[in-house]
């Protein structure tokens, strides 16, 4: 054990900490959750810095790590949601482009209404902007999927949003 | 040129978190990294991921592209993947699981970017995997009722195994699972013993009631009933009478570690002929045990 490592993300908690916890405040939408992220994230950094070889200990690699755990928590709610989403899955039935000027209160308010697996896609695209193949690693899948998975998200986002915009 | 999604590009915005919950969370890293056990400060078990065997009968499939399949299934059925594929040095996966609901899918097949009808090489399109308590005895008469044998039963890491196709044309991959195999998963019951002044009146009064058969255990005075689920033991001799469950878990010394950390006892783990048992007893005082099956 190298508690030297221990000691230097210790020392970059109070720096890091509005950095990590504010990634996930903007992206998850709820107190408790940023909250619980945010400690997950530590905790896994204290285990992570003992490996060897040990990570580039930074602020930006902390931010990193709550983006996996992010990832984790709407994986496990994707598994919660099973029993919604065939109700809610639909085709991908626009072409684009959208010509569209996004609301983005109206836009986060629609992300957060959008099943796990579509909100962590936009979220790792869109929000992170991270490029397909980035989003394709964080999640987990291959780049085909990730792509398919996109689109399905892109049209399921219009279409609430659209239905957001003009209720009838 | 321009895509409306691309409003949402969320930069890094430090906010500060809540200034009681920013110190809290500073002491328990301060307690993780001076704890010299490592990681066991963390609030969730991170040892869970531990698979129950699969049914009696499970489909195996073979696909063209296997990583790609997996995700479809995945996906299509908010399914789970159990454990990594196993992928050849070819990029073919030689065998993967996931599971949908209570039930699990087997697959193998051919490296990325295959694409095709069905699966390259001999990878089968599809076949039945059973389990079956002696599976030389079973291809046997398989065998001798005019089944053809595929591949001859042989031991591998996760049991012995053999392969025949039956009269009908259908293929079975035939197995029997090491002793290690059990349906439950972490946090299921594994077993249940119940603790009794006088055994001769316990036994009577469940035979009665729920028709339970019993056999002589390994221990004096213990009883093993013969049918319930999970499996019911039950001993004489105690000084009032209790019911213990003993508790699946994945990772025993972690678990251990877990029931001392929040206020409640363990012995050491012993080592039995079907895994590792930690005798417990909660904050409240109810006893219990902890169990990690034979590992393999």
């Amino acid at each position: 054990m190298r508690p030297d490592r221990g000691l230097a993300l210790l020392e970059l908690y109070d720096d890091a900490l509005p950095h990590v916890y504010g990634y996930l405040r903007a992206r998850c939408g709820s107190q408790p959750l940023a909250e619980d992220l945010t400690a997950e994230t530590f905790l896994a950094a204290v285990a992570a810095v003992r490996r060897t070889p040990p990570p580039q200990l930074s602020t930006a690699w902390l931010v990193g790590t709550a983006r996996h755990k992010l990832v984790d928590h709407w994986r496990r709610a994707a598994r919660e949601e099973r029993g919604l989403r065939l109700t809610h899955e639909r085709g991908a039935d626009y072409d684009d482009p959208w010509e569209a000027e996004l609301d983005l209160l109206r836009a986060h308010e629609v992300l957060r209404a959008l099943t796990a697996h579509h909100r962590a896609a936009l979220t790792l695209r869109y929000l992170d902007d991270l490029p397909v193949p980035d989003v394709a690693a964080v999640l987990g899948r291959s780049l085909h999927a990730t792509e398919a998975l996109l689109v399905r998200a892109r049209a399921a986002f219009r279409r609430a949003y659209e239905g957001a915009e003009d209720p009838q | 040129m321009s895509d409306p999604f691309d409003a949402l590009r969320a930069p890094v915005v430090p906010e500060d978190p809540d200034a009681a919950f920013a110190a809290a969370l500073r002491a328990r890293l301060e307690r993780a990294v001076l704890d010299p056990r490592g990681t066991t400060v963390s609030s969730t078990p991170t040892d869970t991921a531990a698979f129950a065997w699969p049914p009696t009968v499970t489909p195996y499939i073979g696909v063209p592209d296997g990583l790609r399949a997996i995700e479809w299934y995945v996906e299509v059925f908010a399914a789970e993947r159990r454990g990594e594929p196993y992928v050849m040095p070819d990029g073919t996966v030689g065998h993967a699981e996931i599971g949908i609901g209570d039930a699990v899918l087997m697959l193998a097949g051919g490296a990325p970017g295959t694409s095709g009808d069905g699966p390259p090489g001999d990878i089968p399109r599809f076949s039945i995997h059973v389990q079956v308590p002696d599976v030389d005895a079973t291809v046997e008469r398989a065998v001798a009722a005019g089944a053809e044998l595929v591949r001859a039963p042989g031991d591998q890491p996760y049991g012995r195994t053999g392969v025949i196709r039956d009269p009908f044309g259908h293929q079975w991959i035939m197995l029997t699972p090491p002793g290690r195999a059990t349906r439950t998963r972490h946090g299921d019951i594994g077993y249940v013993t119940i603790g009794v002044p006088d055994t001769q009146r316990a036994k009577d009064f469940y035979a009665a009631v729920l028709g339970w058969r019993f056999s002589a255990g390994s221990v004096e005075d213990g009883w093993q009933a013969e049918g319930p689920t999970p499996p019911v033991g039950m001993w004489g001799g105690a000084d009032a009478p209790e019911v213990q469950l003993c508790y699946r878990v994945a990772d025993i010394t972690a678990a251990v570690a877990r029931v001392r950390a929040q206020g409640g006892e363990a012995a050491e783990p012993e080592r039995k002929p079907y895994g590792q048992l930690a005798e417990c007893t909660d904050d409240q005082g109810i006893r219990f045990q902890l169990w990690e099956p034979a590992d393999g």
